[in-house]
């Protein structure tokens, strides 16, 4: 579609008078040179200073590291765990993600709402959430340990299992149900009509026209699952998972060379899978073609189907809001599971207010930059008929298979001595999630572009407007949706997240997703879920503000860009 | 128009975000007490000298790898907190700004460096806490020597902090090993090993695990015992007959600060009897006499240790831990 897209703007310059043209095509080529040169500095460059790390000591280079790591058991079994919850989770998440996001596309309309808005909530929450809650039920000394009189061992890998599958199944939801919406339903009825049966139109259909949907969210779920350390750290015990492993490393030991070693096996298997999926789906984006993508009507679901989902839907459901639940009792409690008097004196525990700020001030300046940089980066990808453009495109994408932990690490290398040093600011932790999430921004901007026909550009052109006019009056509106989309993911990707962060926080600039973190790590439940119920609620204020603004501004601009 | 104003909408509101909050005088500093005992100092020397001291909660083996990993560019003015490695290695390798201050005149070379590169504004020791709950149910009794930790009985329901990132912990394998010598003191932590659930990351975890519950026994920092107890959580704590170890909570300045002047006039304060008492109010032993919360007029039996040594074998240590305490392949 791009290629198909160069050769019309080829073909249409060459009519046109071309010092115009040549000047204007020169600026896309200028901007996506910059644009390069960002992403060198911010993703490529602090990556590479990871994998340098780790093969030079104290004497030159050396392959010592990785012998220790592969002679050693402790770290095999660290890998082992570690790939191994990846997998689990992976499967678990893709198959709940499946069941909900069908539930809420195909099944009875009163569910879709409440479903919609249980399984999204997790969003807006750090993801160890979940590992608070299953200590406050089913620690040794935990609600329902007690009640039950259960035997039954949360620390280990089976407590982090659960915690992480909770903590991804609305990742999973959120994307699946993206990409059902979009499938027209009018090719499952006309097989529903034919007589089909509901099991073969889900597997011969419904799964195959999703493919490209669950690949990428089996890459993020996979990514993400592996490196975000919160719920392994806290629930892990004597349980060694590669991620918590590093953040040990770097901090407790300041072993850069065995942490940077640990850094690249963790991103070996991501990039894998990265490349495979990148593999499977060339070729493989159909859209089904009917314009625009309506809801379908609640169908009449065979009990064989019906109560599976439904069962999974309210286990995963029901697990989601009584963590939810839980959390926000606990944050009322004076001592849990000593004193169980409600107390406000959690909320009254003012010190991490200044963290709780940082974070939605570097959430706001990431999501700003993020976004833009992603809309920018689109344009050029598809727009752009210039070398490496291929290339551009592969490593701006990249940013999904990237765990937080390495980025986090290779920032703290990159970026810790002058002439660019850059650690101990609030602009190390604002930059670092601006390229750790760029790739959605600039997935939305690139399927945005696809949606529009060059002509509009072209006419824009051809009536004689320069490049910047065209781009800023025809472009800009149009890539607004996918400029709010990125927004939004940074934003609340970004204050929620942990594993990059945590490396780069220093004095006076420290984020309450650390502060969460370093509470349930300290053991003081009460006051990390006051402060996780504080920043659930400021995000959910924020989101609805951004929203608020989004629809008032969002039509005008539509009407004026389209029209 | 509309995209005008949502322009501005947007320029005012990452005005609004990017200015943040314009204080008087604030200073960056690593500190490790604990997260409410940070607290407590921060608010002594904010009320007393108007100093704000912008710091973030990190135990002291993790100060002490920062402070190493980003040497010699610092990312804070000062320690205001950190454990006898770190202050011994910062006055060796040249990463301090000595200063003689007169708000630690009188006190002993124990507790302030003659040449002014640290200051230990009070020492800490551990101890054993036990929940009386559990213990009460399981029909046990707190042990009364270290040894008696090395039973099976209590196999999985002791937790201690990780020599590796906590600085108490590191306090703790010192002082086990200056207590039985090298060879027996590994012995007994090996044996010790087979009964520890898991180590946790800062010193004071075990503390607030076992007052919850979650475990019997735990080898904890003697920091947050008294503030826990008076809070309700029911915990009782005992010294073994051995006796226990003990380290410093160190201060000093930065090199490259652009605050000297604000670093002075805090480690001035920190000096001051004042400070001496909060912290001796909490149970710290502080280096000007101030009655002394948890242990009251008694002075706790001491393991002798050498500071110095202990600083230099540190990461001789940690290796050996690695090798022996990891969980191998199953």
């Amino acid at each position: 579609m791009a290629t198909a897209g160069d050769m019309t703007h080829t073909g249409s310059s060459t009519a046109i008078a071309g010092v115009k043209d040549f000047f204007n095509k020169n600026l896309v080529k200028i901007l996506a040179f910059s644009l390069f040169l960002l992403l060198a500095l911010f993703l490529l460059y602090p990556i590479v200073a990871v994998l340098l790390k780790s093969l030079k000591g104290p004497e030159g280079w050396t392959l010592k590291y990785y012998t220790v790591f592969f002679t050693k058991s402790y770290y095999f079994q660290s890998l082992y765990n570690t790939l191994i919850l990846g997998l689990i989770n992976t499967f678990i998440c893709l198959v709940f993600g499946f069941c909900l996001a069908y539930m809420a596309t195909r099944g009875p309309w009163w569910l879709r709402k409440p479903l919609k808005i249980v399984s999204l909530i997790p969003l807006v929450a750090p993801p160890y959430l979940f590992a608070l809650s299953l200590i406050i039920l089913f620690g040794r000394n935990g609600f329902c340990t007690k009640l039950f009189g259960m035997d039954w061992e949360i620390y280990g890998f089976d407590g982090v299992a659960i915690s992480q599958c909770l903590a991804f199944i609305p990742l999973a939801f959120m994307m699946i149900e993206n990409t059902l919406q979009s499938l027209n339903p009018n090719l499952e009825e006309s097989a529903y009509d034919m007589g089909a049966s509901e099991a073969t139109i889900i597997r011969t259909i419904t799964i195959p026209l999703l493919t490209p949907g669950l690949l990428k969210a089996a890459l993020l779920i996979f990514v993400m699952t592996i490196a975000e350390f919160g719920n392994a750290a806290i629930l892990g015990g004597r349980t060694p998972f590669l991620a918590p492993d590093t953040y040990t490393m770097i901090t407790g030991e300041s072993d850069f060379e065995m942490g940077s070693v640990l850094s690249v096996v963790l991103i070996a298997p991501c990039i894998i899978i990265f490349f495979i999926h990148n593999y499977l789906l060339e070729g493989k984006k159909f859209t089904t073609i009917g314009g625009k993508p309506v809801a379908s009507e609640p169908r009449r679901i065979t009990p064989a189907i019906m109560v599976p989902f439904t069962l999974v839907t309210l286990i995963s459901c029901g697990a989601i809001a009584l963590s939810f639940l839980v959390v926000l009792l606990a944050s009322f409690v004076n001592i849990l599971g000593v004193d169980n008097s409600l107390v406000l004196t959690n909320y009254f525990d003012f010190t991490t207010n200044y963290a709780i700020y940082n974070s939605i001030r570097v959430s706001f300046i990431a999501a700003l930059i993020g976004a833009a940089i992603g809309v920018l980066l689109a344009y050029v990808i598809v727009r752009g008929n210039f070398f490496g453009r291929t290339f551009l495109e592969m490593v701006s994408l990249s940013g999904f298979a990237l765990p937080g932990t390495v980025l986090g690490i290779g920032y703290l290398l990159a970026f810790s001595a002058p002439p660019l040093k850059l650690t101990g600011t609030l602009m190390i932790l604002a930059l670092n999630c601006v390229f750790r999430f760029i790739a959605v921004g600039v997935e939305a901007g690139i399927s945005k572009l696809h949606q529009i026909n060059i002509e509009i550009e072209e006419a824009s052109a051809d009536l004689g407007a320069s490049f910047l006019t065209t781009f800023w009056r025809i472009v800009l509106p149009i890539m607004f949706p996918a400029f709010v989309a990125g927004f939004i993911y940074t934003f609340m990707t970004a204050i929620v997240s942990l594993s990059a962060v945590v490396f780069l926080v220093s004095p006076g600039f420290d984020l309450a997703a650390v502060k969460i973190f370093d509470a349930a790590v300290y053991g003081e439940i009460g006051i990390a879920s006051a402060v996780t119920v504080k920043l659930v609620l400021i995000v959910m204020l924020c989101m609805a503000t951004l929203h608020y603004i989004t629809k008032k501004t969002q039509t005008g601009v539509a009407q004026k860009g389209v029209f | 128009m509309k995209k005008m104003w949502l322009s501005v909408v947007v320029a005012v509101a990452f005005a609004a975000v990017v200015a943040g909050s314009a204080l008087g005088e604030e200073i960056n500093a690593y500190m490790g007490l604990s997260p409410e005992n940070n607290k407590k100092v921060v608010d002594l020397v904010r009320e007393k000298t108007g100093i704000q001291i912008n710091q973030t909660f990190q135990s002291f083996g993790e100060i002490e790898a920062k402070v190493k990993s980003e040497a010699p560019n610092f990312n804070a003015d000062m320690v205001t907190g950190c454990g006898s490695p770190l202050a011994f290695m910062a006055k060796k390798n040249g990463w301090t700004v000595p200063f003689v201050s007169a708000g630690w005149k009188g006190i002993s070379d124990v507790y302030a460096d003659p040449e002014g590169h640290w200051f230990n504004i009070a020492n800490f020791s551990f101890v054993l806490v036990g929940n009386k709950d559990n213990l009460k149910k399981k029909g046990l009794k707190m042990p009364t020597s270290w040894k008696d930790l090395l039973d099976p009985k209590w196999k999985g329901d002791i937790v201690m902090p990780s020599p590796l990132s906590s600085g108490t912990a590191n306090m703790m394998r010192f002082s086990f090993l200056a207590l039985y010598g090298d060879t027996e003191g590994w012995k007994f932590l090996e044996a010790l090993d087979k009964n520890i659930h898991h180590y946790t990351r800062s010193g004071n975890a075990p503390t607030d695990l076992v007052g919850r519950g979650e475990f019997t026994l735990g080898i904890t920092s003697d920091e947050n015992v008294k503030a826990r107890i008076d809070k309700g959580y029911p915990l009782i704590w005992s010294i073994p007959k051995e006796g226990t170890g003990y380290d410093g909570t160190f201060a000093f300045i930065l090199k490259g600060t652009k605050k000297l002047d604000t670093a002075k006039k805090v480690i001035f304060f920190l000096g001051s009897q004042e400070m001496s008492s909060l912290l001796s109010g909490i149970g710290y032993m502080t280096p000007r006499p101030a009655p002394n919360a948890l242990y009251g007029k008694t002075t706790p039996k001491y393991i002798k240790i050498d500071l110095a040594k202990a600083a230099e074998d540190r990461p001789k240590n940690n290796d050996l831990w690695k090798s022996k305490f990891r969980t191998d392949f199953k």
